[in-house]
């Protein structure tokens, strides 16, 4: 049985891993080159490439304070999902009357996306107190439904024979969950902090909405602030671009294996 | 869960390799941030120009203005101290209205010691 | 002795209760607090007059009164949202097929799927950025490519003309979300058991017909997700435009979550707002109702 010629593929993937790989060069090449941006036909290759607009941007505007404040709320929002979506993927294997209430109480509020609450949740945390702290940006981060199922799924499969064993030598819950348990989910930690730290640390509508001061800002607020100020010829902007992309890019290749995981068992869940 | 399994991970390894290149630029600029900036003025033949004024310009957004001076002391040798900047301008001038081009000055990062290369005025007429 | 057994199992089952209570107390309201109490606030807000000044009046329908006879950005807005959904089937289909030609045991795969897939975790604040300088009529890559094809002679203004600006956005969402279509579709493509096509090629069933027979129905959960996921980034790409051309130029991008925000927190009309959001919610229900129709039912999945 004759086997089809690969090549044609490969050249299709080459064309199409290049058109997808091009905005990433186009402003690569924009935040090295030392030349006019604006001016017209811009360079392929970087004319007299430099580094220096990076070190522009870390003093010009307060990259650190915006990192700061990006990196809180993530961590906060990583361990307040560990915490919760744990103890609710515990309580959901047990047995208890009400439970599929619970359990589709949960899948509906799946269905409710985000951007059809963000005005009374507004009201709700500036009525709570936590307008512009690192507090109300976190809160409705800190918990997610794919995670609970996910967290849900793992620790069914934990065999009862170790559930049982470990009640019998009097541990109490919390401590099976954290000696038992958790030790035999890693997959499923490991997908909850991917997925969180993407969400988290690329939210832009609701920091936009929550925060008040430039202190409080978080990376992406100060991005699109950064757009309507600064309008100079040099690739400072790209910079700020390329510096704000590299953190994000770096845990993605890291931990590729687990974001996918996490967003394709959303998908058979769904 | 081996040690060896813990130390090879991947989720362990990366973020230590970025730890340790944060922590070893951090020690440069330890070592390197004096806020020195020294020189040389010297003519078109490669004498030193003593007694010459060095000019240093500050960047205000889109200009340039000028924040200190100092002369250049027997040798041609100019040092400005406690600069906390990263980016600059140069420009010698002497008694006589000789003057050198502006040199720009671009640091890795504010109060790096730089040694600059010898900023270079027309040979004195006559 | 049974009294007293049966009375330490209550306690017993009460603690347990108990605890499941306490586990499963934080999830449950921060969901309550952040998107049940909010959409039921939503449709109280929506029929009442309110603003931060004075307290809410009934109204009735008012606002949607408003909404759908004298407001002609509401309308101009809808239409870009169904534009933006119309065509993210266009996006699924370039993402099955980039998903076909990556499934198979080509060397290389992986690199291809990652180079594909690298597109989706961005912030999409600075996808925003990226493309918005990609479209620069001066330093930008597509005038560049044009003018030095010979295509054309002046610049196009892409995000400043009336009706390239929302296809240009809708571009760079596509660049953003193929690489999250592909991941779906690959791994409905991956579920599929391979001896259904061997069998198939033993029948002497062509290529085609083993795609549109076996394939497609096969894939149905999948596309249905995909078609969902496209549904909601049309209110999700609110970073998309705001940075780009903040709705304009004259709201020829504006999407509902844009009107939504403006109305909302530049305008300080915190009713008129909810009663949109309570219209695009409304919007999403149907929308995902007729998807699941026209997919067969049961969120497309295979069980019956």
């Amino acid at each position: 049985m004759r086997r089809a010629p690969t090549w044609p593929r490969h050249a299709i993937m080459v064309v199409v891993s290049f058109l997808m790989l091009v905005p990433f060069y186009w402003v690569l090449k924009t935040s090295l080159t030392g030349e006019n941006i604006y001016a017209y036909p811009p360079h392929i290759i970087p004319v007299d490439p430099h580094l220096f607009h990076y070190v522009d941007v870390w003093y010009l505007i307060p990259f650190p304070r915006y990192l700061l404040n990006s990196v809180i709320v993530t961590t906060m929002a990583i361990c307040g999902n560990l915490l919760f979506n744990t103890a609710a993927g515990y309580a959901l294997t047990k047995q208890f009357p009400g439970r599929r209430w619970v359990v589709l109480l949960f899948l509906s509020c799946m269905l409710i996306p985000f951007q059809a609450t963000i005005i009374p949740a507004y009201l709700i945390t500036s009525w709570l107190g936590v307008l512009n702290s690192y507090l109300g940006i976190a809160l409705p981060l800190l918990s997610t439904i794919i995670c609970i199922f996910i967290f849900k799924a793992s620790f069914e499969a934990v065999p009862r024979s170790l559930i049982d064993a470990a009640r019998v030598d009097g541990l109490s819950e919390w401590r099976i969950i954290v000696r038992i348990m958790l030790p035999l989910s890693k997959s499923a930690i490991a997908t909850n902090v991917i997925l969180t730290f993407i969400w988290s640390w690329n939210a832009f509508l609701w920091p936009l909405i929550v925060i008040r001061t430039s202190e409080m800002q978080t990376l992406p607020l100060g991005l699109a602030r950064f757009l309507s100020v600064m309008e100079d010829t040099t690739g400072a902007l790209f910079a700020f671009v390329v510096m704000v992309l590299v953190p994000g890019l770096t845990i993605f290749l890291m931990a590729q294996k687990e974001f996918i995981r996490g967003l394709t068992s959303g998908a058979t869940k769904g | 869960m081996s040690w060896r399994r813990i130390l090879t991970h991947r989720f362990f390894l990366v973020p230590l390799v970025v730890a340790l290149l944060v922590a070893g630029w951090n020690v440069y600029i330890a070592f390197n941030d004096g806020g020195l900036i020294a020189g040389e003025v010297r003519d078109r033949a490669g004498t030193p120009v003593p007694g010459a004024t060095v000019v240093f310009f500050e960047r205000n957004f889109i200009y340039y203005q000028e924040k200190q001076r100092t002369t250049t002391d027997a040798h041609g040798a100019y040092r400005f101290d406690g600069m906390q900047v990263h980016v600059g301008q140069l420009e010698a001038r002497t008694a006589d209205g000789r003057h050198s081009e502006r040199r720009q000055l671009r640091l890795w990062f504010r109060a790096q010691n730089a040694e600059m290369a010898p900023l270079v005025v027309d040979a004195p007429h006559g | 002795m049974t009294g007293a057994s049966s009375s330490w199992y209550q306690r017993k089952r009460t603690r347990e209760l108990a605890l499941v209570a306490c586990f499963l107390a934080p999830a449950l309201s921060i969901f309550f607090l952040y998107r049940l109490l909010p959409l039921g606030w939503n449709v109280l807000l929506s029929f009442q007059s309110w603003s931060p000044l004075k307290a809410a009046t009934w109204i009735g329908v008012d606002h949607y009164e408003e909404m759908l006879l004298d407001d002609d950005v509401f309308w101009d807005a809808l239409a870009n949202t169904l534009i933006f959904i119309g065509c993210s089937p266009i996006a699924i289909a370039l993402a099955l097929a980039i998903a076909l030609l990556v499934n198979s045991d080509l060397r290389g795969a992986a690199i291809y799927r990652t180079i594909v897939f690298l597109s989706y975790p961005l912030m999409t604040v600075a996808v925003g950025i990226i493309w918005r300088w990609l479209y620069d009529e001066r330093g930008g890559f597509f005038n560049y490519v044009l003018r030095s094809s010979g295509v054309i002679d002046q610049p196009v203004k892409f995000l400043q003309s009336f009706d390239w600006a929302l296809p240009c956005v809708i571009a760079a969402d596509f660049w953003q979300v193929l690489g999250f279509y592909m991941i779906i579709l690959l791994t409905g493509l991956q579920s599929i058991p391979q001896h259904l096509y061997e069998a198939a090629r033993v029948d002497g069933v062509p290529a085609g017909a083993r795609f549109w027979h076996i394939t497609l129905p096969l894939l149905r959960p999948s596309i249905f997700l995909c078609i969902v996921v496209g549904i909601l980034n049309s209110f999700t790409s609110f970073d998309l435009v705001y940075v780009m051309t903040n709705g304009g130029p004259g709201h020829a991008t504006e999407l509902l979550i844009t009107y939504i925000y403006k109305a909302g927190f530049g305008q300080s009309r915190f009713d008129y707002a909810a009663a949109l959001t309570v219209v695009q919610f409304l919007l999403l229900v149907v929308l995902t109702v007729l998807a699941n129709r026209l997919s067969g039912g049961n969120a497309g999945s295979l069980e019956r």
